[in-house]
């Protein structure tokens, strides 16, 4: 039944070795070009990029976490805050708002880090207290409402919003993050360290990495991605609200699944999030474009994160699923 | 279920031969380590409640307690069903959105300010069963696809919270069956009947950990899933009928949470989750299986309750009541530090 | 009367099982001897129905078994006590032992407790033990516990109405003097009403318990014995086969050491495993270990790893006192560790090559603060060359790997990181012999470049062969020492007095 030459042999392979999910990229494009001609021009495709932007930078934040094979539940509730922190604090503390904001992220990035190495909590539960404890503060600092960018905080959030040599800034924004990302994963210690810790915990902490740092070290990269997420997409909403990104961990997480990245740690990055990002975003145009309800799009992410879950997770690491 | 990996294995033959050496958990047993444990929920419970009596006498009265019950009929009735799961090793992430698709089924069955249905009492039947069929799914996508039970609850809960929201058109749809809102208005012996079925629930959900054959394998799966198939217990069966009897406890906590309301609404789930998971934990069941129970649990959810309601009587903001609460899921798996032998944790 | 006729089973790489031939008689206890790695385990599982074999048949009282589960095996009445205790200790003693079988005890869905209890207090009275049915198993001594595992595996009485076969996997490693005599008693007394199959290391215990004896090595039955006409020593000679072989181990490279101490340890201990242990280990020195399973030799090497700190005691590496909590603070010592579990600890298997070799020093290939992928790769290369693993370039993921280059690639590594100090947990474990070889010459040429090296074994041989000394440990001690110069090697028989 499983042949090498099996349908699910083929994709798990396919989507193992990257070749798929930009195959996906591709052909989603193709089919959105056919239905709506002129899908392809410059202007709609910057549109998608910006639309796509905050998705990614979230996305890659949990990269680094679903890398080591842990996962991230509270950057939706740290993007939030730091959409409270930023709109708060932008009428008195002008730019320098942004750099606290995203501080903010990384400090709570790094609780859920401590708190799921030094107590040994897995990694869901640790990051949905620091979820709990993140949202309860966004609710107290805003008092439970959504905090309005006035006039004159916007002169502050403008560039965010603004083009630069043509192309949005949140896209170059999106880009630098990502490149950032990438050149941190592929050319650091951090980097290798992080692949061998999720591809092999024992054999990295045996060849004398730490792992706890790494792990730390990476939790807290998350936190601040989600910062960076919530300021940019309460720059452009001009807003702040502690329930802002809410939406967004579930199609995060998808972006992530679905570009390539094993749940199960050590394979992947943040190139195949990219991809994973843009898809998740035409999908949604698709299902815009071709009538699906915008109350039912959860159920096609949910059902294309089990789906991408079950092609990409590499079964002969865990000794017993859970 | 099992995946067959010889390599992972040894590890763990490496890490149990550990306890007989170098156990800090059997210095912790010497001193009743395990047993002081046990009882340490309880007595916070207790602690709490006279600090805040202290602080404020109001907490004590008759009607402040039956507050106190009726704000925690639905959080035991979803904290009962996590329990089975969490008693498995395992989570269910998709508290929420099973909550979600029950109280749209009964509201827009029962009737309600919609549509022309008028199902009554069926509806309430129709409720639990989706839940209960969602939560069934739950447990047959992980042991057919095996992937872990975060992920797969993760992506049913947006399945489910998607498919509720549909159904619902994006709106409120008012629930306007007198005998099924009469579950949050009436009441039996000076307490809403909301409270009475959560006491139900929670008989029920005692009998089953202690008294069924279910019961017992899921305490045998969580203690140590390769002992547990050598002894010839079905776990893939098992598996699937704890996720099931957890969507059965969140149907009903659906009903409830839609009875209370008095519709429902695209957040009727909202917060559902993390208040569950947290009286969980609090009360003292191991994340990693075999440990605790419905006992724990109901202690678990006063605690969360009280706390809740005592911070409203000491004029603290409602909205920190989500940053204690992360605190104390964190204070608690601190305190129940007994993983000395747990290697990779992920 | 169990038989298992031309039974084999292979696992990638290995022949575990290779045409075996056994019986067990009714009311016969049979012992099964065999080092690490000769096959016990995995007939036992065989015989359990947990692993299914390839070829050959296994018959009770003549007729065909098709095992596919534990729960097959126990319908004809096979039961297992397992190596790794398989109590569940979360749940009571009663409990335990009607584990997968509480439907007996099940009215309308209920389950009877004071039933199940009775039942169990029943069981437990027929092995002559008193234990309370309802205590956690979490609470039981090690010894008990192992009581109770034997008395859910005489359940088995109650539902099939022919005598039992209980297998006994290494029942005796965890277990005191006094608790294994009580133990053997319990196994006579019932001698008259199941058959056992007795699996240990240990050869005297093996022949005080045993009927008829059955040794196995490499994945054969190499002989069978009626335990009251061979001695230990005997069994112990067949068990390891083969003489010395001065060539095989490459005495003749053995050098001289060099004067610098490198690991000192002064009455170092770890409790619960080993405790007073002096040794001095010199550059280019190889020290061997001998030992049985639980003779704390295992925790000792753990120790200077930097796995398990110890607990008393001091530890000196090139003259500076340590204690390790982690093996990256051993790494920081120029020590390196060649792990057991080679797939596990040993490398990241889904690492490249290259990858793994630069796991422990990124340093050697990092140009500006950003790693060089063309410095890694032709690093790679070069001891891809130089060690001859055969593989088709650095790039190629280690689980690709036959164990032999996935030996060397770990080696590789640390030689990379220029590791003074290397620490061999059983290096050649599942290798076949000309990856063995290559193995043994990979060490005399670290030795002579003045790496110290400890290492323990799976054979007695391979341990005499490569050390210059000869350690023994028993019960957590060193109990002799041997000087291991080539032409003059200690004698096995004595190592073996000494250890057991």
């Amino acid at each position: 039944m499983d042949g090498p030459y099996s349908l699910k042999n083929f994709l798990e392979r396919g989507w193992i070795h990257g070749a798929i999910p930009p195959a996906l990229l591709v052909g989603l494009v193709i089919l959105i070009e056919l239905a709506a001609p002129g899908f392809l021009s410059g202007e709609t495709l910057s549109l998608l990029f910006a639309n796509t932007a905050v998705l990614f930078i979230l996305a890659t934040g949990v990269t680094f976490v679903i890398l080591l094979g842990g996962i991230d539940l509270s950057i939706q509730a740290v993007a939030s805050l730091a959409s409270v922190v930023l709109a708060q604090l932008l009428p008195s503390y002008g730019l320098l708002a942004f750099p606290i904001a995203i501080a903010t992220g990384f400090a709570f990035g790094l609780l859920s880090g401590v708190v799921h190495v030094r107590l040994k909590v897995p990694s869901f539960v640790a990051t949905l207290a620091t979820a709990g404890i993140v949202t309860g503060m966004a609710l107290w600092i805003s008092d439970g409402r959504a905090i309005t960018i006035e006039e004159g905080g916007r002169a502050n959030t403008m560039w965010i919003n603004g083009t630069l040599l043509g192309i949005p800034v949140v896209v170059l924004l999106a880009a630098a993050v990502g490149l950032a990302s990438f050149l941190g994963l592929r050319y650091t210690r951090f980097g290798r360290q992080s692949l061998a810790v999720g591809a092999g915990e024992p054999a990295a902490w045996a060849a004398g990495i730490n792992v706890d740092r790494t792990k730390i070290t990476a939790f807290a990269i998350s936190g601040m991605l989600a910062a960076i997420a919530g300021v940019i997409l309460a720059s452009r909403l001009s807003s702040g609200s502690p329930s802002l990104a809410n939406q967004l961990l579930l199609p995060a997480i998808a972006a992530v699944i679905v570009g390539g990245t094993a749940i199960t740690g050590g394979l992947g990055g943040v190139a195949r999030t990219a991809v994973g990002a843009l898809i998740i975003s035409l999908v949604r145009i698709g299902m815009t474009f071709v009538g699906v309800n915008i109350f039912a799009e959860n159920i096609v992410f949910g059902a294309v994160l089990i789906i991408a879950v079950a092609i990409t997770i590499d079964r002969s690491k865990i000794p017993v699923i859970k | 279920m099992t995946v067959q990996s010889e390599p992972l294995k040894s590890v763990s033959e490496m890490e149990r031969t550990k306890p007989a050496t170098s156990s800090a958990g059997r210095v912790a047993a010497l001193f009743g380590g395990p047993r002081w444990r046990a009882y340490a929920p309880l007595a916070v419970l207790i602690a709490l409640c006279i600090i805040i009596t202290i602080a404020n006498p109001n907490f004590i009265e008759p009607r402040n307690l039956i507050r106190v019950a009726n704000s925690a009929a639905v959080p035991l009735t979803l904290a009962l069903g996590l329990t089975f799961v969490i008693l498995l090793g395992s989570i269910d992430l998709s508290i929420e959105g099973a909550v979600s698709v029950a109280a749209m089924v009964l509201v827009l069955l029962a009737m309600n300010d919609s549509n022309g249905n008028n199902y009554g009492w069926f509806a309430v039947v129709a409720a639990i069963a989706a839940a209960t069929l969602m939560g069934f799914l739950n447990g047959l996508v992980q042991t057919v696809l095996r992937i872990p039970s975060f992920m797969t609850t993760l992506g049913m809960w947006f399945i489910g919270l998607g498919f509720a929201v549909y159904m619902l058109g994006g709106s409120a749809i008012r629930l306007t069956d007198d005998s099924i809102r009469s579950l949050a208005l009436t009441r039996f012996l000076g307490l809403p009947l909301a409270v009475w079925v959560a006491t139900g629930a929670f008989i029920l959900a005692l009998v089953i950990q202690s008294h069924t054959r279910l019961g017992r394998h899921i305490m045998a799966v969580g203690g140590g899933e390769d002992v547990a198939e050598l002894s010839g217990i079905n776990l893939r069966r098992v598996r699937i009928a704890t996720f099931a009897l957890a969507g059965f406890f969140f149907g009903v906590a659906g009903v409830l949470a839609a009875a209370q309301l008095g519709q429902s609404n695209a957040t009727i789930g909202d917060g559902r989750l993390f208040a569950a998971v947290t009286a969980v934990v609090v009360g003292g069941t191991a994340l990693t299986g075999g440990e605790g129970g419905v006992w724990n649990t109901l202690v678990g959810v006063l605690i969360v309750t009280v706390l809740a309601n005592g911070m409203i009587l000491l004029g603290i903001s409602p909205y920190i009541q989500q940053t204690v609460q992360g605190l104390m899921i964190i204070a608690a798996v601190a305190l129940s530090l007994d993983r000395v032998n747990l290697k990779i944790i992920k | 009367m169990l038989q298992a006729s031309a039974v084999t089973k292979s696992f990638p790489g290995v022949k575990a099982l290779k045409d075996i031939n056994i019986e067990v008689r009714p009311n016969e206890v049979v012992g099964l001897i065999g080092e690490n790695g000769a096959g016990k385990s995995t007939l036992m599982r065989v015989l359990a129905g947990t692993l299914r074999h390839d070829s050959g048949s296994l018959t009770l009282d003549g007729e065909e078994l098709k095992l596919r589960n534990a729960r097959d095996a126990a319908r004809h009445g096979i039961g297992m006590v397992f190596q790794e205790q398989s109590l569940l200790l979360n749940m009571s003693v009663a409990e335990n032992i009607y584990l997968g079988q509480e439907d007996r005890f099940i009215r309308f869905g209920i389950v009877n407790w004071k039933a199940m209890n009775a039942a169990a207090r029943r069981q437990l009275a027929k092995i002559g033990v008193d234990i309370d049915v309802t205590a956690r198993t979490s609470e039981l001594s090690f010894a008990a516990r192992q009581m109770v595992e034997l008395a859910k595996a005489l359940t088995l009485e109650e539902s099939v109405d022919r005598p039992l076969v209980i297998l006994l996997d290494e029942p005796t490693s965890v277990l005191t003097a006094a608790d294994i005599e009580v133990l053997f008693e319990r196994v006579r007394a019932l001698k008259s009403r199941a058959s056992f199959v007795f699996v240990s290391h240990r050869l005297d215990e093996v022949l005080a318990i045993s009927d008829r004896v059955y040794t196995m090595k490499d994945g054969e039955v190499v002989a069978e014995h009626r335990a009251s006409e061979v001695s230990a020593p005997e069994l112990h000679k067949v068990m390891v086969g083969r003489g010395l072989q001065a060539e095989y181990y490459r005495e003749t490279r053995q050098g001289e050491p060099r004067s610098e101490v490198m690991v000192e340890a002064k009455g170092l201990g770890l409790a619960g495993a080993y405790h007073s242990i002096d040794l001095t280990i010199h550059a280019g020195e190889i020290v061997g270990i001998a030992g049985v399973v639980g003779s704390g030799r295992e925790e000792l090497v753990r120790t200077i790893g930097g796995y398990m700190p110890q607990t008393e005691g001091t530890l000196e590496i090139a003259g500076e006192p340590v204690r390790f909590s982690s093996p990256e603070q051993a790494v920081k010592k120029s020590i390196g560790s060649v792990p057991r579990e080679r797939r596990i600890e040993g490398l990241v298997m889904f690492l490249s090559i290259a990858e793994n070799i630069t796991l422990a020093d990124l340093k050697s290939v990092m140009r500006h603060g950003a790693i060089n992928y063309r410095m890694e790769r032709e690093l790679a290369s070069d001891w891809i060359k130089r060690l001859r693993i055969k593989a088709t370039g650095p790039d190629v993921a280690c689980r690709k790997l036959s164990g032999g280059n996935q030996q060397k690639v770990v080696l590789a590594r640390w030689m990379t990181a220029g590791s003074r100090i290397l620490i061999l947990d059983h290096p050649t474990r599942g290798l076949d012999v000309g990856a063995k070889e290559e193995v043994y010459d990979l060490i005399r040429d670290l030795s002579e470049q003045g790496v110290a090296i400890l290492l323990i074994s799976d054979t007695l041989e391979e341990t005499i062969g490569l050390s210059h000394r000869v350690l023994v440990m028993r019960d957590g001690e060193i109990t002799a020492r041997y000087e291991a110069k080539p032409g003059a090697k200690p004698d096995q028989v004595d190592l073996v007095k000494a250890m057991v």
